[in-house]
């Protein structure tokens, strides 16, 4: 159970945080610079807060306001750092055991050998640091962190180090290994695959604040606010207001369409008429209607939208078309109003290449409608 | 031909360095890792003997260790004489060359990435265990090439020894001192040899720390 309520003040930067977590890997999500290995150091005691406190499985930390700062010695969590920072000087045996200092000679050697063992690295154990590849470099840190049996495990971008193909290979390993010793771990990264790969929980970060703290499928299916959709990748994310909005259904007012929702049965979203929001159209649930069948079926066609392909993206598997409303005004998204994806299969069977004037339809259901912080 | 001058030096640089390396190395440290109050003043007190004349750093250091000077007086009444013996050519010899070392040695800790010692901060090793099995083993390059310039211009002190020191033959006419001696006296010979020797000691103590190659 780890419960952190922080400030920290920075020139140029204020990290302000609060959440708690009691899940096996909590995944502390967001851009570059947004205070998430600040975070973590000051869950490791290397950065002093200025305010607030931090516990950690019943045991406090920090509490400023008690006076109270445990030194990071007396932590007893186990650090990866981002890029390793194994000791260069020391073989692998000697880095794997570097935490077991205070333990008799003998526990310490077969403690070493035995971490070394399960992490494959016994074949390595008096190469240098500088001699190991990546991955192997990436399990010598994990083994040091691991050897003096910490109680949660520490992972700052563990895998931002490598290269993409090789990193693929080792989210993998990781997730594995972070399972199979069973060990409570906080994940710092900035690459979203591997947030909801690894995370149980994402802790989403912006500029120094939690803007969403949740479970990992709610974070990805109901982001909390624009700010969250953005961070997590999410395409089509335009403005609209409000035309009227009840526990089940909410429609918006968009470009001269009124369109239908589905509200959130977690968390209502029940603005007055007329309020300005921003939702997000999953590109991947826009339907192009064919147009050698007779009239659209409204019981599965629905939110109908008429306009133009203004561009193509070939993605390789799939096409990616932008979709340019027949509304007056300037479109959504600079020349285009919506992103669509179709299959390659899809794209070829309607001939889209040459007909570009097409009326499509999005589900109720792939419209997400985001509430601004 | 008269050895002592070259004997005097090696030892009185030799005691030097190591007083230097005692005195140097933990100030070096606190520098490159310690934030504290009046650590520009240090700084700059670190370079002053670089800068200042010798002969006026050797005058204030003869104000202190002479026999009426406060320190002076307080190791006279312990029956230590300083001035004027071969302790004060160690003194000058300290004082000439201590920032040469300082500064290699916090260069060399500066260039020991912090994350290692925080690293070993969050493995539970003290701050003690982690600068001897840290940020030593990583810097001590730097630290001993410090230590080999600090003891070449040992060697090469002058103006700071013949203030406090004086240039007694047979007591603390250091070899610096005695080539100049030498060569007031035209004694060319002597003068040749001993500047040779001190070219030779020099040149082998630079070669052997270019000879520790680049840090792993």
């Amino acid at each position: 159970m780890l419960s952190l309520s922080i400030r920290k003040r920075l020139p140029g930067f204020t990290l302000e945080v609060d959440w708690e977590a009691d899940d096996p890997v909590v995944a502390l999500f967001g851009p570059s610079g947004a205070g998430k290995s600040l975070t973590l150091q000051c869950l490791a005691g290397l950065v002093r807060p200025d305010g607030g406190r931090i516990m950690v499985n019943g045991r406090v930390f920090d509490d400023v306001a008690g006076g109270v700062h445990l030194p990071p010695q007396a932590r007893r969590l186990g650090y990866v750092f981002q890029g390793y920072a194994l000791f260069p000087h020391l073989t692998v045996a000697e880095n794997v055991g570097f935490g077991l200092r205070d333990r008799a000679r003998a526990e310490r050697r077969r403690r070493t050998a035995d971490v070394c063992e399960r992490l494959g690295l016994a074949e390595l154990a008096h190469r240098h640091p500088r001699e190991l590849s990546g991955g192997q470099q990436q399990r010598v840190a994990l083994g040091r962190a691991l050897a003096p049996d910490p109680e949660v495990l520490l992972l700052d971008e563990p895998l931002s180090a490598l290269d993409v193909p090789l990193r693929r290979q080792l989210r993998l390993e990781l997730a594995t290994l972070i399972r199979d010793w069973g060990k409570a771990v906080v994940l710092v990264t900035h690459d979203l695959a591997e947030a909801c790969q690894l995370g149980d929980r994402l802790i989403v970060y912006d500029r120094g604040r939690v803007v969403q703290a949740a479970p990992t499928s709610e974070v990805l299916h109901r982001p909390a606010s624009e700010t969250v959709a953005r961070l997590m990748g999410l395409r089509n994310i335009v403005r609209g207001t409000v035309a009227k909005a009840t526990a089940d259904r909410i429609e918006l007012a968009w470009r001269g369409h009124t369109i239908e929702a589905v509200n959130s049965h977690v968390r209502p979203y029940l603005a007055p008429p007329g309020t300005a929001v921003a939702f997000c159209v999953r590109p991947e649930y826009v339907r192009l209607i064919r147009k050698d069948r007779t009239g659209p079926d409204p019981a599965h066609h629905m939110n109908l939208l008429s306009g133009t392909i203004v561009g193509e993206l070939d993605q390789g598997t799939v096409w990616t078309l932008l979709f340019r409303l027949d509304a007056p005004g300037a479109p959504s998204q600079g020349t285009y109003d919506l992103e669509i994806e179709i299959p390659k299969l899809v794209y070829e069977m309607l001939d889209v290449a040459r007909d570009r004037h097409w009326r499509v339809s999005v589900h109720r259901g792939a419209l997400q409608v985001l509430p601004t912080a | 031909m008269d050895l002592f001058p070259l004997w005097l030096s090696l030892q009185v640089s030799g005691v030097a360095t190591g007083l230097t390396l005692l005195v140097g190395v933990p100030v070096a440290w606190c520098l490159a890792r310690r934030a504290f109050p009046g650590r520009g003043f240090v700084e700059g007190l670190v370079v002053l003997p670089l800068v200042l004349p010798p002969t006026v750093l050797g005058y204030y250091l003869l104000l202190v260790v002479g026999r009426p000077g406060p320190l002076g007086r307080l190791l006279g009444r312990l029956g230590i004489d300083v001035a004027f013996t071969w302790r004060a050519a160690v003194l000058a010899a300290c004082v000439g060359s201590v920032a040469l070392l300082i500064k290699s040695a916090q260069a060399g800790f500066e260039g020991v990435d912090r994350r290692l010692e925080q690293a070993a901060r969050t493995l539970g090793r003290s701050e003690w265990s982690i600068f001897w099995t840290v940020t030593l083993p990583l810097a001590w390059r730097s630290v001993l090439a410090g230590a080999v310039l600090a003891f070449c211009r040992a060697m090469g002190e002058f103006g700071i020894t013949l203030m406090v020191a004086g240039s007694i033959p047979g007591k603390t006419q250091t070899l610096a001192l005695a080539i100049y001696d030498h060569a007031q006296a035209n004694q060319m010979v002597e003068a040749n040899a001993l500047a040779l020797i001190a070219v030779g000691v020099v040149a082998v103590m630079l070669f052997g720390v270019n000879r520790l190659g680049p840090p792993r």
